[in-house]
């Protein structure tokens, strides 16, 4: 081997090591693309990496396509934390996809509510409510809506969407105006009969949610709020309504991988996410609801349907329980599919 | 190197893609009789109830939607392909030779969810069909074109097209034209000469472009997922209606291997037709 060769050969290795050093020194966060991946970024890796100085890589993916990956993986994560819907991150911590977070590590968490902790693995970083909104330049002038049952009314018929995903939050409030609740969700079925005439098209995605907005498909939907106030920041004539009986809330967690090398690290983006200045401007970009109570959100995002500044607001929304939604879920969309989709 | 070795290393990528296949494929099989866990990714023991599951009237009446979907994609593709097809191999003019591959395979690299978005514009309450149709006073209220059988089809039927009318056009163009004068000089009129000459001799290209775009369609999930709307489903959207969002992973087996059974069967089903076309093909 020549002397030259032997240099160019030890400088590759050195570029190699250190490559693999900087690789093991970035937190991988698991998280959906689009408007998700740039507010966490914003607002929460930035703050991460200033105080850290360790880089943030975000992978995405759809709340199933992460699930089944992160199942798959097993001991060896892709990611070292991961952001998804609350009881989905249940699924993540019976199946031991999580680990249990040392709270010690996150003292920013004294300050949420209680509703953030869901589980030993698991914590809420905001809320958001799915709820009904209605096209103003497309419903009658005199049309509002007051109650969860105006959506059986007859301006209505033929012009709902709903999602056909996750039909827990329809389900749910046809149990509850019936007199029942999540578990005993069988009593609102005749409620749930009887809305059928109103369904125009059911939607699979946000993507699709905002399709049939847009083009007045659906003129009135149950909607994500985040998604409705995206859709009016675009220009389109929307109407959020949170009824009487309240908002059907959903809470987006974070828990740590199972396997994860960066635990410190992870527990630390945790705490980030937490602060409460994070917390406002996460909050202010995704138009949704803190988890943390000395978070200050600005007057007019507080003044917003579905945004709860106060853990007594919080009460007063359709909280359903993660363990019950998802091992209630394969049920609901059965039962679903069966009867109201055809 | 000798024939036999060279013969050797190509078939072994063969045999290792078709091991992976068998074996997801075992993988898919032994999944659908596990038993599904509420609360779990993880399956429990093994159980028939899946497979008695299937009896429901949901699952019947979606594996009947996906095989008319199917089919009536399959020829209504067939019809509007071969003019195409037929007109791209024959005309003498190269301008319009050119934008006919232009017009019919430009669509294969649009992808199928820009393809059914722009249907969704097409077809919709205020879509390019309806606000034409309103504007010059023929209906009063926008017709009901989405989230209709009506319109999964027209959308699947502009999706495989390109398809078709590469596998018809390799037909068309490997007709011995000389039959075609024969028939003619013999005083067969030119409509004559199509029906009688011509198509019989292009049966092979429709019997695998049928049988391609039936098969094909049998698998659509994008295309009915989003213009269907959830009020037309086809197995693949079962499947993860049912199946994946839902976490019943067994449950979405189960109907992925109903799915496959089912594929396999109307094809095998179509085998003795296709088989005495063929013949009649050779005889003629």
């Amino acid at each position: 081997m020549t002397g030259r060769l032997k240099y160019v050969l030890a400088a590759a290795i050195l570029l190699a090591a250190v490559d693999v050093s900087q690789a093991q020194q970035k937190l991988v966060v698991s998280i959906w693309g689009g408007n998700w991946r740039d507010g966490a970024k914003e607002a929460i890796a930035t703050e991460f990496t200033k105080r850290t100085k360790i880089p943030v890589e975000f992978i995405t993916g759809g709340t199933m396509d992460r699930l089944t990956k992160a199942k798959m993986a097993g001991a060896r994560p892709e990611s070292d934390v991961t952001l998804t819907t609350s009881h989905v991150a249940y699924l993540y911590v019976a199946d031991k996809l999580f680990q249990q977070l040392d709270t010690a590590k996150i003292p920013n968490l004294k300050q949420a509510y209680p509703e953030a902790v869901r589980s030993p693995y698991h914590i809420g970083l905001y809320s958001y409510v799915f709820t009904p909104a209605f096209r103003t330049d497309l419903m009658p002038k005199d049309f509002k809506i007051e109650s969860w049952k105006d959506l059986w009314g007859a301006p209505v018929k033929g012009k709902l969407g709903l999602p056909d995903f996750d039909p827990s939050h329809i389900i749910v409030v046809s149990a509850l105006l019936s007199g029942g609740d999540a578990q005993n969700w069988k009593v609102g079925i005749p409620m749930l009969e009887k809305l059928k005439p109103s369904i125009k098209a059911f939607y699979q995605s946000d993507a699709t949610s905002q399709e049939l907005i847009k083009t007045g498909e659906t003129p009135v939907q149950v909607i994500l709020s985040i998604n409705a106030y995206h859709q009016m920041s675009q220009g389109i004539p929307l109407k959020v309504v949170v009824p009487k009986e309240g908002g059907v809330v959903g809470i987006d967690a974070i828990g740590i991988n199972a396997g994860s090398k960066m635990t410190d690290a992870a527990h630390e983006f945790i705490n980030v996410a937490l602060d409460p200045k994070v917390q406002e401007k996460l909050c202010d970009i995704y138009k949704c609801s803190p988890m943390s109570s000395a978070a200050h959100v600005s007057p007019q995002l507080a003044a917003l349907p579905g945004i709860v500044t106060s853990a007594e607001q919080l009460k007063h929304q359709i909280l359903i329980p993660d363990e019950v939604r998802a091992k209630l879920l394969p049920e609901w969309k059965v039962w679903f599919t069966e009867h109201m989709t055809r | 190197m000798t024939k036999r070795q060279i013969w050797w290393l190509l078939i072994i990528p063969c045999v290792l893609v078709a091991a992976a296949m068998i074996a997801s494929l075992l993988g898919v099989f032994q999944f659908s009789f596990r038993r599904f866990i509420p609360g779990s990714l993880s399956a429990g023991g093994f159980t028939l109830d899946n497979f008695y599951g299937m009896a429901r009237p949901i699952y019947l009446l979606v594996i009947l939607d996906t095989l008319l979907i199917s089919f009536l994609t399959a020829v209504f593709c067939l019809i509007l392909s071969y003019p195409v097809a037929y007109a791209l191999v024959r005309t003498t003019k190269e301008w319009l030779r050119t934008l006919l591959v232009i017009l019919a395979i430009t669509p294969l690299f649009t992808g199928e969810i820009v393809r059914t978005y722009a249907w969704m514009l097409v077809l919709g309450t205020q879509g390019f069909i309806n606000s034409a149709l309103l504007s010059i006073g023929l209906i009063d209220t926008p017709l009901q074109f989405m989230y209709t059988r009506f319109g999964v089809v027209v959308a699947l039927v502009h999706f495989s097209m390109p398809v078709m009318i590469i596998l018809l056009a390799t037909a068309i163009g490997h007709v011995n034209r000389d039959c075609e004068k024969a028939a003619a000089n013999l005083g067969a009129p030119p409509l004559s000469v199509f029906w009688r000459v011509t198509v019989p001799l292009t049966m092979p290209g429709i019997i695998a472009g049928t049988v391609v775009i039936f098969a094909w369609t049998m698998s659509a999930f994008a295309t009915p997922q989003l213009i269907g709307g959830g009020k037309v489903l086809m197995i693949s959207n079962l499947v993860y209606l049912q199946g994946l969002s839902s976490f019943n992973f067994p449950l979405a087996a189960m109907l992925s291997l109903i799915a496959f059974i089912a594929a396999i069967g109307s094809l095998g089903a179509i085998q003795p037709i296709v088989a005495r076309l063929e013949r009649r093909v050779a005889l003629q």
